[in-house]
């Protein structure tokens, strides 16, 4: 906030003006929390209770027209009570009066909101015991797991096979993704590239695709690759790839900014540029991290590759769809069987390498 | 004159006003100690003087020239020639001790060879030298974090040393390390000054230690200077007024 032609300000006008910025824009920002609150909590009370639960109506009536209504009602309450200064925004940002009635209100509305989410995920998820406990419900489910405990060995050779596909799909993605990931997460660490305008420009970007990528399941990934590169192993793969690429780099970059500052403020002292301080500050300190979280990322790999096969990744999840598909349900218990056990390994193998690493 | 500090102020991004207008200069060949409460500003001073901290206001000379405002290549320049040591001896730990004496020398250096590990023989001569003068050559094939709290710092100083330094700043180089570690630590600073003409400043807590190695003193007391003069003049009175009514002066040998 201090630029070079504040310098020749008075220091202590510095710090005031510094203040009002920042209590300004908290109000800002209490401003517009009490608004939304104000909007989820009419939103939800109409929606959710009403229509749904007090109603009970199949269809809940929608219009843009209703919306904006309760839309200017929140903006008209939520400033109101921003403006009173015993809001709840106003004690999250720090800008409330400090008495009773704040202590009230925060006290109040914190549980009312806590509440009606609580309720309303109640009625939207149907959640319901009678259901869990219904005697059909239960006689199917016992039928199936019958059939699951007793395995057919007769595809032993197969799924083994499968299995081999899908632990290899799991491996190559993995080993890709390292030196990507390992040149993306620098240009993603906040530490490293806060300095300059455009080195942060360049940080924005790239944390906002990387988040986008993220927030794709690699189910999703595995679709689009299927149709991209045809169904089978190398779409699976590929998918996995780009969703460990997007993962890691974040966890990389978090290592990356949470090392430890002194050897970087040593390096820097001794007149080193900015590819030597990386170099000799900070990538001794973050090898083992990655080394850590890249052999933790092979056996989540592992689990997912399986799940991708579900949706023509290859490997033993396209064997698991195959076989659930007809209904076999004792070659699905052998399938989920050898799942499972390979799993178990790579879960143990992965953890004891870890171990020794650190 | 090798260092003249002109009404130096930095005001921290959370309004903290570390410094409130900062003077004094030092000569070449001084020890100078900076005493204060934690919190004082002393750390921020060393900081300000090269560069690890932008001062918010005022000016910083060093071997005559205005280097509050220098950046890039030039920034650099300046860096070498100013050593810096800290309380936590800030070594990479998994580095050997040898590799960490060389990085002393990486503005000195060429990118790609630094990268690759390129080191002349002069330079490995040069860090067995300097890891000579602090007594730990035979130490110098071992992890750095294997090696005592006391011949860490030696390490710190050894690497400071590879840049030839006109100013060795120190920060609170011995707060870490027990009384007679802290003692034999502060020698090799008195070595340097002393054999190499090195100029010094010093951040200290122990009057003790003021007493036996300082040349001149400045007191800080929150951003201010309040005391500036020989070791020998802080009697009780300045004691209580820069560390509080409180204080009680702790020998240390």
């Amino acid at each position: 906030m201090i630029n070079k032609t504040e310098v020749d300000q008075s220091p202590l006008d510095i710090i005031r003006q510094n203040q009002r910025l920042e209590e300004r824009a908290n109000f800002i920002k209490a401003i517009f929390l009490d608004i939304f609150f104000v909007f989820y909590s009419i939103l939800v009370l109409q929606r959710a209770i009403y229509y749904k639960f007090i109603l009970d109506l199949r269809e809940i009536p929608f219009s843009w027209g209703s919306i904006l209504t309760i839309f200017l009602i929140s903006v008209f309450i939520g400033t109101g009570w921003t403006f009173t200064r015993t809001s709840l925004s106003c004690k999250l940002f720090g800008i409330a009066k400090d008495n009773k009635v704040t202590k009230w209100t925060v006290e109040i509305s914190g549980w009312f909101l806590f509440n009606i989410t609580f309720i309303a995920g109640w009625i939207i998820t149907k959640l319901s015991i009678v259901d869990l406990f219904s005697p059909e419900g239960v006689q199917g489910a016992e039928r199936l797991f019958g059939a699951l405990f007793r395995p057919e060995f007769g595809i032993f050779d197969d799924a083994l096979f499968a299995m081999i596909e899908t632990i290899y799909i799991a491996l190559l993605a993995t080993l890709i993704s390292i030196p990507i990931t390992l040149v993306i997460s620098f240009f993603t660490a906040r530490n490293l590239m806060k300095g300059s305008k455009i080195t942060f420009a360049v940080y924005f970007v790239l944390r906002l695709v990387l988040n986008f990528i993220r927030s794709i399941e690699p189910l999703i990934w595995a679709i689009i690759f299927s149709v991209w590169v045809g169904i089978g192993p190398f779409a699976g793969m590929i998918a996995l790839l780009v969703h460990t690429i997007a993962s890691n780099a974040k966890l990389y970059s978090e290592a990356i900014e949470g090392i430890e500052q002194g050897p970087v403020e040593a390096i820097t002292a001794t007149g080193a540029n900015k590819i030597q301080v990386v170099w000799y500050a900070v990538v001794p300190q973050i090898v083992l991290p990655f080394l850590s979280f890249t052999i933790y990322r092979w056996d989540i790999n592992v689990r997912m590759a399986t799940i991708i096969g579900l949706v023509g990744g290859g490997g033993i999840g396209t064997m698991l769809m195959q076989y659930q598909g007809l209904a076999r349900w004792h070659e699905v218990g052998l399938i989920v069987l050898m799942i499972a056990l390979v799993v178990w390994i790579m879960d143990y193998i992965s953890a004891k390498i870890r171990e020794a690493i650190y | 004159m090798i260092l003249k500090v002109e009404n130096l102020h930095k005001i921290y991004k959370n309004g903290t006003h570390a410094l409130k207008g900062i003077n004094f200069e030092v000569k070449k060949g001084e020890f100078l100690v900076i005493i204060g409460l934690s919190g004082s500003g002393k750390s921020t001073l060393l900081r300000c003087i090269n560069r690890l901290v932008e001062p918010t206001a005022g000016r910083v000379k060093f071997l005559g020239k205005d280097i509050t405002h220098v950046t890039g290549e030039e920034l650099r320049k300046v860096k070498t020639q100013i050593g810096m040591v800290f309380q936590h001896f800030n070594l990479i730990n998994r580095h050997s001790v040898l590799k960490n004496v060389i990085s002393g020398k990486l503005g000195q250096m060429k990118t790609l060879n630094s990268i690759f590990g390129n080191f002349t023989d002069d330079i490995y001569e040069e860090a067995y030298r300097n890891l000579d003068i602090v007594g730990i050559k035979e130490k110098a094939k071992e992890r750095a974090n294997s090696l005592s709290g006391g011949q860490q710092q030696r390490v710190a100083i050894a690497r400071s040393l590879m840049q030839s330094p006109k100013l060795l700043l120190a920060d609170e180089p011995v707060a870490s390390l027990d009384p007679a570690t802290s003692n034999s630590v502060m020698k090799f600073f008195e070595k340097v000054n002393k054999e190499f003409g090195t100029t010094v400043i010093c951040n200290l807590h122990f009057l003790s230690l003021v007493r036996r190695f300082a040349t001149r003193v400045i007191a800080l007391k929150s951003g201010e200077i309040i005391y500036e003069g020989e070791p020998s003049e802080i009697d009780e009175n300045w004691f209580k007024t820069i560390y509080g009514d409180e204080a009680e002066e702790v020998e240390i040998r």
